[in-house]
């Protein structure tokens, strides 16, 4: 069937995955074969064997013949402490051809002529073997002792990597280096990324996957068990992947790598990928877990942000209309038992609040404008102090408690404004000191030419800005102490500023007064050409 | 006879002006506080018939002043001022022990109507009158006789509890919870206070659909038409 496909598709790879059947489990790697030490140990073993025979013959002489066995086995024992098991077997053979040679008679032959020493050096031979071998032995112990004390430290290390507070992506990074360097092979990295899996990091890096290792990693996830080289599923692909799984499922897949032939790992290898990948897949997944618990807070965040802008709102609203309907009700129900000066009170609050109604309603508008980007200003040079006139005019009732500074350059030059809307940045700024500023406390705008700009400040007295407020007085529906109902503020005002002034081409910060307190405003507008 | 002393809690002075004005006119007493701090420090030194309260004060807010009042054992009358989409900070001043309250914008009549319940529920309780009457509708209190347009009308025992509370009360508000603590004696489903109100309505209102005597305060609670003095 699978020819048949081919036939009819010639340009696809088509891959046949056996049904499951039975556990899949990685076929343990056989144990590699011990490869022999290089030419140079066994070199080294002659070299001692040599030692230990030229100490023998000096001990001859002294001690007598039984002394240079044991001074003999003395080089046998330094090879197999320094050199392992194979350069001492070879360094007993040395040795014991050498006592041959030397010292047992006929001297400087290979013949032994006495049978009895022929018993000797065969006792010689052997407990050359079984020193050498022992020896060995312990050596070989310490030698693993000493990987498996660094392979501890090293996923301690690891661990505590894992443990410390690091991104994502670093934790990925020290992953796939970790594995690499551990196991020496390459490695990749992949993450479920919705339907999809992603490689988020390799060692080597690595970006993208061909089909074949992709579909192995794609069957590693899905049936969560291995798949690639060396496995029972797709054992055509470059790359053997492992699922990493917690115990809430599979958090990512591993893919391994190497251009050695023969088997990817010895069982030791398998066990220590698992729990380097165990460790792994427990800090991905508190990691992700974090990160849901901050989108589910930034979330609720949102929501109390939007409650507390519908209550702003409303409040702003509902308040003006309360008092208008209320004393018109007043009037109408009790007209005739209210005198003459509360009869016209009452018309005063119904005029104040119906303004400051419109004066809501215009700023929620001018915020749409802004927003939908209807927003046309049209440019006109014009004259700053012309337009400070007629702001002072219409914030009079405003800033009647307040004292009014104008401090204008006589030489300032026209400014390419909108000047409606310039006007309306101007009252929005005034209006924002009457509200925030204690009554008897002094409001001054300076205008001063700089450059090829005009910059225009509005200071005041109040208690100035808090340092984390001072970019988000222009955000919209913000305001300094929100939580205190006290201020009328609609929170709309310095958002449209900003946005006026930018749709001019124009700018405007806040920050504090120097050297005393109050909060301080700046706008800069280009000069007309 | 109107000559109660009222006590108008409230930050927005427009609204202080027109309550002034217009409570004035109906010749009672006024006395005005911007806060909650204001308003107890006020009380603790001069006795009220009644308090107007704004529940959205700065600083101590309204629901808070009204606890304090509660537990310092003030039983002056407390008509709250709230937002009209506030259902949940009604009936908590409700519970808490508030009297009535008007949603944000109202028209004085209304406030005035609240006031008078109020202040009359407060006479009421030193002496109940035995014989209650509303539009169409007679409850005689002491011979548990129901009429409506003079035609008697016979009422379950727990149908005559529920109607008996709300004419002990009437021209106010009370709460779900309240109602169903009071006939059912704790935790029970509104569900049953909707059905016994429908079946009270289909007894005594003359059109159920658009009842005039049992009023419901959506989110709240029921309130009885007051009776015509």
């Amino acid at each position: 069937m699978v020819a048949e496909i081919l036939r009819r598709v010639p340009d696809i790879s088509v891959h046949v995955v056996p049904a499951r059947s039975g556990p899949i489990d990685l076929p343990r790697p056989s144990r590699a074969p011990q490869s022999l030490p290089p030419l140079r140990s066994f070199a080294n073993a002659f070299g001692y064997s040599i030692l230990g025979l030229a100490a023998g013959l000096a001990v001859r002489q002294g001690l007598g013949i039984s002394n240079v066995t044991l001074v003999m086995l003395v080089a046998v024992l330094t090879s197999a402490v320094t050199l392992g098991l194979w350069p001492s077997l070879f360094a007993c053979l040395v040795s014991a051809l050498a006592y041959n040679f030397f010292f047992l008679p006929p001297l400087y032959t290979f013949t032994i002529a006495d049978p009895e020493n022929v018993i000797t050096l065969l006792v010689f031979f052997l407990v050359a073997v079984i020193a050498s071998n022992l020896t060995a032995r312990v050596r070989t112990q310490a030698v693993v002792a000493r990987d498996r004390a660094a392979t501890t430290e090293d996923l301690y290390l690891f661990a505590r990597k894992l443990a410390g507070g690091i991104s994502l992506d670093d934790l990925l990074w020290a992953t796939v280096y970790q594995v690499a360097h551990m196991l020496k092979v390459q490695v990749v990295l992949l993450l479920p990324e919705g339907e999809n899996l992603e490689v988020r990091a390799g060692y080597p890096p690595e970006d993208t996957l061909d089909q074949g290792d992709l579909a192995a990693a794609r069957w590693a996830l899905d049936q969560g068990s291995a798949a690639g080289r060396g496995s029972d599923t797709l054992p055509g692909a470059r790359r053997l992947f492992l699922p990493m799984r917690t115990g809430r499922g599979i958090v990512a897949i591993i893919g391994l790598h190497s251009n050695r032939e023969g088997p990817l790992l010895t069982p030791d290898q398998r066990r220590l990928l698992d729990s380097l990948t165990d460790q792994a897949a427990l800090a991905i997944e508190r990691l992700q877990l974090a990160r849901e618990m901050d989108k589910a807070r930034v979330a609720t965040e949102t929501e109390k942000l939007r409650s507390a802008l519908f209550t702003s709102i409303s409040h702003d609203l509902r308040t003006p209309l309360a008092s208008i309907l209320g004393s018109v009700t007043s009037l109408k129900q009790y007209g005739d038992k209210i005198d003459a000066a509360d009869q016209d009170a009452l018309l005063a609050t119904i005029q104040d609040e119906a303004e400051r109604l419109n004066h809501f309603i215009a700023n929620l508008l001018d915020m749409t404008r802004l927003e939908s980007g209807a927003l046309a200003p049209r440019m006109d040079a014009v004259d700053v102090t012309d337009i400070m006139g007629s702001v002072l005019r219409r914030t009079a009732k405003l800033l009647a408690g307040h004292r009014i500074v104008l401090a204008l350059d006589d030489d300032l030059p026209l400014v390419r404004v909108d000047p409606v809307l310039f006007e309306q940045v101007m009252f929005n700024l005034l209006d924002n000191a009457a509200k925030y500023t204690p009554q008897g406390s002094e409001v001054t705008v300076r205008g001063r030419h700089e450059g090829n700009m005009v910059r225009i400040s509005v200071e005041d007295e109040g208690e100035g800005l808090p340092e984390m407020d001072r970019e988000r007085v222009f955000d919209k529906f913000y305001r300094v102490m929100a939580a205190d109902r006290k201020r009328a503020g609609t929170g709309l005002g310095l958002s449209i500023a900003r946005g006026f002034m930018e749709a001019m081409g124009g700018s405007i910060i806040a920050t504090n007064r120097e050297g005393r307190k109050g909060a301080i405003f700046i706008l800069a507008i280009p000069v007309a050409k | 006879m109107n000559s109660s002393r009222i006590l108008v809690v409230d930050d927005e002075p427009p609204i202080r002006r027109f309550l002034r004005t217009g409570l004035t006119a109906q010749a009672y007493r006024v006395e005005e506080a911007a806060s909650g701090e204001e308003a107890l420090e006020f009380l603790q030194r001069n006795p009220v018939d009644l308090v107007v309260l704004d529940l959205g004060l700065p600083g101590i807010d309204g629901l808070e002043v009204l606890r304090r009042l509660r537990e310092g054992g003030a039983a002056t009358p407390i008509v709250i001022l709230s937002s009209r989409d506030d259902e949940a900070g009604k009936v908590r001043a409700l519970d808490l022990g508030a009297d009535d309250y008007v949603s944000k914008p109202f028209g004085m009549e209304e406030l005035s109507a609240r006031i008078r319940a109020a202040l009359r529920h407060q006479l009421q309780q030193q002496g109940e009158r035995p014989v209650f009457r509303s539009g169409d509708l007679s409850v005689d209190l002491v011979r548990r006789l129901v009429t409506v347009r003079g035609q008697e009308v016979k009422l379950t025992p727990r149908e005559y509890e529920l109607l008996r509370l709300l004419v002990t009360h009437a021209g106010k508000v009370l709460t779900h919870r309240h109602i169903l603590k009071e006939i059912w004696g704790g935790e029970s489903d509104v569900q049953y206070l909707r059905i016994y109100i429908r079946t009270l309505r289909q007894k005594l209102e003359a059109d159920p659909e658009q009842p005039q005597l049992i009023l419901t305060e959506q989110g709240v609670g029921y309130r009885l038409k007051p009776a015509e003095n």
